[in-house]
């Protein structure tokens, strides 16, 4: 069947039927994207944490842009080539822009793989840490350790995987602290090994055991309604009567239920370790911990209902520091009331020596940021008349240090420089350069030095790698750029299709493939103007 | 719209001067942003940053929309639909906003929250 209207347009519309699709469907787009970009301002505008502002690396975002934009180009330009019955330079232009859409792609891959590989680290002070992980082998380094001396499996949650999780730890090492009897028959006795075919039976017979009593007990309950009910005609089941009828009746009806057809429903089996089990849980998998200090006697509930006890170990959090931000800490202590500087020096991240050294280096930085904004934008006259300078240090120069900034105040003071003998210019020369560290702090070619942290894990208020687990403005970045990568994926197969399976198209109507690549060209444009917003509202706003 | 022979080779120049103000634009919203010599406004993001980025931008999407979809040339339907979708993002944001600006009060907001509790 031919599809009608593809070539020549249709009277009444004007158009070819494609193109009238693509406008539809771009239209549809801008009301996805106006939406996006919507929640965007909305949780910008309304955060109850210092927003990121210009916290992603410019570099890959700006040669994106660019790869962008000539990918536009020579989509139109492929088009126009169609138009002129010029198919080798159509070839040229169009596997430029394929070739561009791959190159976008692998360098939103990279940014995204820094992301998921750098950690921050938020204090129970609110300040933040952000660096590279010192994971202990075979881990990823922000386990939480326990020396587990009992393990009780809830018998609903068991799930084999779960289990297989932590198998090879405890295998043999478990064993059933008491005889599991179920009416009087034992069926595991105590001190039997741990093994998944031993809580699969435990589960399946928990399970038929709660659906019998459940059966009884459901019928039960509905004799006593229908008693109830029947003895307050006129009455709804608020009715204080009522309710007090249903009751006695379904005490009495449950009494006299013969013995034995009522079940033991076992819904959790408790294993003892032979010695303490050393057990490394991913923080993902934990539904809630007793303690976090180590040498405490603790407890840690698996999200499957698992609960270890034992004493907690060491689950020190290991950072090479590549940034400290005191931004939330002084929004806290705002709220509270209380003096944001005295809120930082009272920090449990001043404590260590290094840092310390580390911040009041910054302060200085901060000091000549200030000293050179006055002598190079003046003074102004404010409201009440007195002079005040006309720039400031933003919050984020005051109450962040960036990696670049780390690596120029360890590299002046290896040098034996001391800050106060530098102007601000002099110190900004020590920073490494845009390009330094294309997708973020460059931990990879051994070039800078970051100083080491270890983090109690007591100190540690929440811990995430940068993906949207950390906040919502990582949340919206991913869910904005991601969906917008997608369609980049959509444009570059659909273009790439005409390249290498147009020629049939070219040979049967010249006309037809044009059309196909001016409306495939249409959507590429609208993944360009869509990007053309985003790279200025998240890597410089 | 349609595209005589004569109109597409004049309109390839228009393309590729097009493609160099938009490498322009952004080279201009990156250098403002990032260069403290040319920051507007206070030191560090603010609202002039803000009107500047996105004005840039708006001129970039509307060189983009105008030369290379031909947006300009299109028939009513066209503007119709994407009119429609304009306005309905339009009304999108504004609904957020306006949700946010007017929140739901409780007359008793302490009975709300003891159910809450009471529920749990």
């Amino acid at each position: 069947m031919e599809i009608p209207y593809i070539v020549n347009p249709r009277k009444d519309t004007g158009l070819t039927n494609s193109k009238i699709a693509i406008w539809l469907f771009l239209a549809s787009e801008v009301m996805l994207f106006g939406g996006l970009f919507s929640a965007y301002i909305f949780l910008r505008v309304y955060a109850d944490y210092p927003w990121p502002e210009r916290a992603l690396p410019v570099l890959p975002g700006l040669i994106n842009t660019f790869i962008l934009i000539a990918s536009s180009v020579t989509v139109v330009m492929a088009w126009a080539s169609l138009k002129l019955r010029e198919l080798t330079k159509f070839r040229i232009y169009m596997s430029i822009t394929v070739l561009c859409a791959g190159l976008f792609m692998v360098l939103k891959g990279m940014e995204y793989n820094a992301k998921f590989h750098h950690q921050a680290v938020r204090l129970n002070d609110y300040a933040v840490v952000e660096g590279h992980l010192h994971p202990h082998e075979g881990l990823k380094g922000t386990e939480i350790t326990i020396e587990a001396e009992t393990v009780s499996i809830d018998l609903f949650k068991f799930s084999k995987s779960y289990y297989a999780d932590f198998s090879a730890e405890w295998d043999g090492k478990l064993q059933l602290e008491k005889a599991l009897v179920v009416d009087g028959e034992e069926i595991f006795p105590a001190g039997q090994a741990i093994s998944v075919d031993m809580l699969s039976q435990a589960k399946e017979l928990f399970i038929n055991n709660r659906a019998n009593n459940a059966e009884i007990l459901e019928d039960k309950l509905r004799q006593s309604w229908k008693f109830a009910k029947e003895e307050t005609p006129g009455e709804n089941n608020r009715n204080a009567e009522r309710k007090k009828l249903q009751n006695d009746k379904y005490k009495e009806l449950v009494d006299a239920i013969p013995a034995g057809d009522l079940k033991t429903a076992v819904g959790s089996l408790t294993f003892k370790a032979t010695s303490p089990i050393a057990l490394h849980i991913d923080p993902k998998k934990i539904y809630k911990s007793a303690s976090d200090k180590e040498g405490d006697s603790g407890s840690i509930v698996l999200n499957d209902g698992t609960t270890l006890a034992g004493t907690m170990g060491n689950s020190d959090i290991v950072l090479d520091v590549d940034a400290i931000s005191f931004r939330h800490t002084v929004m806290q202590a705002e709220k509270m009331g209380i003096d944001p500087e005295a809120a930082i020096a009272n920090s449990w991240l001043l404590k260590d020596e290094g840092i310390k050294t580390l911040w009041d280096n910054h302060l200085i930085v901060v000091e000549k940021l200030e000293q050179h904004l006055l002598e190079e934008y003046k003074t102004k006259t404010d409201a009440n008349g007195n002079e005040v300078a006309k720039r400031v240090p933003t919050e984020a120069d005051r109450y962040r240090m960036g990696w670049k900034e780390i690596v120029a105040l360890e590299e002046l003071q290896k040098a034996g420089k001391d800050l106060h003998d530098l102007t601000h210019q002099e110190i900004q020369d020590a920073y490494p350069s845009m390009t330094a560290g294309f997708t973020g702090a460059d931990h990879k070619s051994g070039k800078y030095n970051f100083p080491k942290l270890t983090i109690p894990r007591e100190q540690v208020l929440f811990e995430s790698k940068f993906t949207p687990a950390w906040n919502n403005y990582y949340a919206i970045y991913f869910t904005m750029t991601g969906l917008h990568g997608l369609h980049v994926i959509g444009g570059a197969i659909v273009l790439a299709y005409y390249l290498f399976f147009g020629t049939g198209m070219y040979r049967k109507n010249p006309e037809w493939l044009a059309n196909r690549v001016e409306v495939g060209g249409l959507f590429w444009h609208f993944v360009d103007l869509v990007w053309i917003f985003l790279f200025p509202i998240m890597y410089l706003m | 719209m349609a595209h005589s022979i004569e109109e597409v080779k004049k309109s390839q120049k228009k393309f590729l001067i097009v493609g160099a103000i938009l490498f322009i634009g952004t080279v201009v919203t990156v250098a403002v942003a990032k260069i403290p010599a040319l920051d507007i406004g206070v030191h560090g993001f603010d609202t002039a940053d803000l009107i500047l980025g996105l004005l840039i931008a708006t001129i970039k999407a509307s060189l983009v929309l105008m030369i290379f979809m031909h947006f300009t040339g299109e028939k009513f339907m066209v503007y119709f639909s994407m009119g429609i979708a304009v306005i309905f993002t339009i009304c999108m944001v504004w609904l957020i906003g306006w949700s946010k600006a007017d929140p739901i009060q409780f007359e008793n907001e302490d009975v709300f929250r003891s159910g809450i509790v009471t529920e749990s």
